[in-house]
């Protein structure tokens, strides 16, 4: 019997499906699809890919695979999807639970029902309608709200997950605040499918703003852009956006508050430097534009991340290597975006963003690039990374890589 | 013959011990180690066989090597105000104390972080940087005494942390020596370093994946403007749904803080405060200054609402510190209503406050002893105190009994045994409570990561044979296996 039949065994017929080219991941085709309904099917799935010794990716929306590493082998993709269901909101609690393949999108859509109660999950990472809550927490994936709400590792309360050989466990709890036991869920998030699979979700949400205000300041000098958003950092207000954009020496910084808040806010902003206030339809537009702007091109996408008083010289790395910068200026953290795919360019700013003590991870590119922008932990780390992954994926079935 | 091994093991470790961090620093003498014997948690005890105190990273190093080739359990220890018994020795293992690391190595105020010594107390952090206008926000009630190591371990939280999060929220990084004596740092300065969340793991762990020696924490500036009340209510569960509305309100407090009238009693005993309600509402708001007073108004209307007997605003930096000293010193003052009492800490969905309540009170009437309830109400974590006689043996017994009926009740309703205060000893047993067979197991994998031979605070956190008897479903991965003898399938 082939691969899929062996699955179809499994799972029944409706959830396994022949690879096609659409299903390749980093250049190799799966031979089978499965899309299983439960925690217990994904077990099953890993279960036998354990005893017949098969690679197996994880997939959710599809759009955060070249994030990682590719796989070096490639059997089964195992997608999410079907694991789409809100299983609770407490809006009360403001707390919420969802299987991992529900996409954000939908999540945020069913969680905001503005006329009973105003809340939302404070993420915004890139990838669009696609995006998947078990992808954006396996690939750590945040957006300009980080400022103010921090990342995946902030905003989840507890998950269930089924390890590579097949157990199915659950870690953390639905209630904002808990330290009992060990907490996988810091594990999993940027894990990229190399430990478990994450099959649920609890979240803590955040009130929606009364009200949002947007102004911009347009200065293409890297150190007086770095200094007002220094300034905006130690005054009292309270940003939801402060993203930093090159080529232009663009600061939008949103407040969000009561009314009286984010009116008294914009006026501190006023005092800080030259800004324009925006109208929501062009705060908007912009923002979206801001979001957009690293992925545009076809070039080379970094993530890359300085301490926050480096701000003016990543912008001016950025300069010099005639990249795309936009990034959340208070973290210091934002997307690279290279013009094309020279590789000295590349390595250059590669350089550049490490002198200055930065991270550097890559977001989409070549395997030449990635090359270049991978880099050898301490051994005791990597002996560390090696454990984990041999005792939650002990037959090595996950083809997900954390580096 | 095991016992006599187990000395001379001591005995070479002491002897290796000296020569590593001065003969001094090495306590051995029986009225020495009793101080080591427990934690804030001091119904149970147990004296180590040995203390070492260390001054560097190198030399807690050294120590814990020599524990790992000798096969000696070994336990970090920071102010020993924990109230789990995380910091509980083993008799034939060793504490390693970190008192003597309490040097505030760096302050780096334009990126906003402090690299400090694993015995620096969590408040000498603030106290550090609050002439520069900025605090460390973690805030645990015991602040003065207990030590960033201690908090990292703990994953520590406070009254404010509703608003700010918790000590994993502020951790940026660790030096961190792991179970075999191998030293590395678990995070990063710059944000988005590649690789697995280790640091994540580790913050929590209470001391099961390796003994901090240095951190950097995150500071941020001081609020520019807070507003304090305390709005006093004739019945509990008003002082519940007022919290409740509060946060359906879209409000997000820097605090909100609960005591019922035991509590409030007991804070009366010792303060010179005069209230007097069936619940006492604390909330307090901090942020940009007309973003506060407007919120502050909505809270305000929202206890009226909600029937307030009377809603206190504090007026003056003094007033608020008097209502903070009030809710601070219920916990202590518990020991004027009763010989003895029992803290609990579990943790309910904060729109259950009302039932649970309810509950806890049925259940202090069926056991017959008085439990006072003074808590984090905002985040919906509970301390409740259940109070006895510890000369009364059956008092002693149903009080713990009571105390795991409350734990229990917390389940229940889809909370947490803990929220602050860890698993440690006291809730080990109670882990199957809240996670089955399989999650034991997986938290088990996690734990063999970090420590195979099982060296690093042993019998802390997870349920073993030894503290609780066979667990049912729980997979312990056994030496046999680990060393690739043998298998189970
Ligand atoms: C009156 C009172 C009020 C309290 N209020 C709060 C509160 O509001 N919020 C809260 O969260 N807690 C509270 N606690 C509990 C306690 O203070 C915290 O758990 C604190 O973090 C413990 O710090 P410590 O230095 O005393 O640690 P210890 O008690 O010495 O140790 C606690 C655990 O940490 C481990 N540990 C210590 N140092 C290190 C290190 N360097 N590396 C690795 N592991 C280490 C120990 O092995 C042990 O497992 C309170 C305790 C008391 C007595």
């Amino acid at each position: 019997m082939g691969l899929v039949e062996d699955l179809a065994a499994d799972l029944g017929p409706a959830r396994v499906r022949p690879g096609g080219p659409d299903d390749a991941i980093g250049g190799r085709v799966p031979a089978a699809v499965a899309e299983p309904l439960s925690p217990e099917a994904v077990a099953a799935v890993l279960a036998r890919a354990g005893r017949d010794g098969l690679a197996v990716r994880v997939r959710g929306g599809g759009t955060k695979q070249s994030w990682s590493a590719p796989p070096e082998r490639l059997d089964v993709v195992l997608s999410t999807r079907a694991l789409h269901r809100l299983i609770d909101h407490a809006p009360g609690d403001m707390t919420c639970v969802a299987e991992a393949g529900m996409p954000l999108a939908a999540l945020q859509a069913a969680i905001a029902d503005v006329t009973t109660h105003r809340q939302r999950l404070m993420l915004d990472p890139p990838g669009g309608a696609e995006a998947t809550l078990g992808g954006v927490l396996a690939t750590a994936a945040a957006g300009p709200r980080r400022v103010r709400y921090g990342t995946p590792r902030d905003l989840v309360i507890g998950a269930r997950y089924v390890t590579g050989d097949g157990l199915a466990a659950k870690t953390g709890g639905r209630v904002v605040k808990n330290v009992a036991g060990y907490d996988v869920a810091k594990l999993l998030i940027g894990s990229h499918g190399s430990l478990a699979v994450i099959t649920e979700v609890a979240l803590k949400l955040h009130p929606l703003p009364d009200a949002a205000r947007t102004v911009v300041l347009r200065d293409p000098d890297p150190d007086r852009a770095a200094a007002f958003c220094d300034a905006v950092r130690g005054a009292p207000i309270t940003p939801a956006l402060v993203e930093a954009a090159w080529p232009e020496g663009l600061v939008l910084v949103r407040v969000e508050s009561t009314e009286e808040g984010a009116a008294a806010q914009v006026e501190r902003l006023r005092g800080l430097g030259p800004v324009e206030e925006l109208d929501e339809v062009a705060a908007d537009a912009l923002t979206a534009d801001l979001a957009a702007r690293a992925w545009a091109g076809t070039g080379p996408v970094l993530a890359v991340g300085v301490v926050p008083d480096r701000l003016a010289d990543l912008l001016r790395a950025a300069r010099d290597a005639g990249a795309t910068l936009v990034a959340r200026a208070p973290v210091c953290a934002g997307e690279l975006a290279l013009p094309d795919d020279d590789p000295d360019r590349a390595a250059r700013l590669i350089d550049a963003v490490r002198a200055l003590g930065g991270s550097v991870q890559l977001r989409r590119g070549g395997e030449d690039l990635r090359a270049l922008v991978r880099t050898a932990p301490e051994p005791a780390v990597l002996r560390l990374e090696a454990a984990l992954k041999d005792r939650l994926d002990p037959h090595g079935v996950l083809a997900g890589a954390a580096r | 013959m095991a016992a006599t091994q187990t000395t001379d093991r001591l005995g070479t470790l002491a002897e290796r011990a000296r020569a590593i961090v001065g003969p001094v620093w090495v306590l051995s003498d029986p009225a020495q180690l009793s101080t080591y014997e427990c934690d804030g948690l001091t119904n149970q005890r147990e004296r180590p066989g040995l203390v070492v105190l260390p001054a560097s990273t190198d030399e807690v190093a050294a120590v814990v090597r020599a524990c790992h080739e000798l096969g000696i359990p070994f336990v970090a220890r920071g102010a020993g105000s924990g109230l789990s018994g995380g910091a509980m020795p083993r008799a034939e293992g060793v504490v390693i104390g970190l008192a003597r690391m309490r040097e505030i190595l760096a302050v780096d105020l334009p990126n906003r972080r402090v690299t400090v010594q694993p015995g620096v107390t969590n408040l000498a952090i603030t106290e550090a940087v609050a002439p520069h206008g900025f605090y460390y926000a973690p805030d645990p009630s015991s602040q003065q005494v207990c030590t960033i190591g201690g908090n990292l371990a703990e994953n520590a939280g406070g009254a404010h942390c509703l608003k700010y999060g918790f000590t994993v929220n502020h951790a940026l990084s660790a030096v961190v020596v792991l179970a075999d004596g191998a030293v590395v740092r678990l995070g990063a300065d710059a944000p988005d370093a590649p690789g697995l969340d280790l640091l994540g793991v580790l913050i929590g762990s209470e001391g099961t994946c390796g003994i901090v020696t240095e951190a950097v924490v995150g500071i941020l500036p001081k609020p520019q403007h807070v507003e304090t009340l305390v709005a006093f209510f004739d019945t509990v569960e008003e002082g519940g749904e007022t919290v409740s509305a509060i946060i359906s309100a879209g409000i997000v407090p820097a605090a909100v803080e609960m005591m019922d009238r035991l509590a409030i009693e007991a804070a009366r005993a010792v303060t010179k405060m005069d209230w007097d309600a069936e619940s006492a509402l604390i909330v307090e708001l901090d942020g940009p200054e007309s973003e506060v007073r407007s919120q502050f108004e909505a809270v305000t209307r929202i206890c009226a609402a909600h029937h307030a007997r009377e809603v206190r605003v504090a007026a003056s930096p003094a007033e608020r510190a008097a209502i903070w000293t009030a809710r601070k010193s219920a916990f202590a003052a518990a020991g004027r209503l009763a010989p003895a009492y029992r803290v609990q800490d579990g943790v309910i969905p904060r729109t259950r406050l009302p039932e649970v309540l309810r509950g806890i009170a049925a259940l202090s009437e069926r056991y017959g002893l008085r439990v006072a309830n003074v808590f984090h109400a905002g985040d919906g974590n509970l301390h409740p105190l259940v109070l006895y006689d510890s000369a009364v043996p059956e008092q002693v017994e149903q009080s713990e009994e009571l105390a795991m009926a409350i734990v229990a009740l917390c389940v229940e309703f889809g909370g947490s045994i803990t929220g602050e205060h860890g698993v440690g000893t006291e809730k080990a047993c109670s882990m199957p409570k809240m996670f089955d067979g399989d999650d034991l197991t997986a938290f088990d994998r996690v734990r063999g990561a970090f420590d195979p031979d099982g060296l690093c605070n042993p019998d802390k956190l997870l349920p073993t044979p030894r503290l609780c008897g066979e667990v049912p479903g729980f997979h312990r991965v056994h030496p046999v296996e680990r060393a690739g003898l043998g298998d189970r399938l």
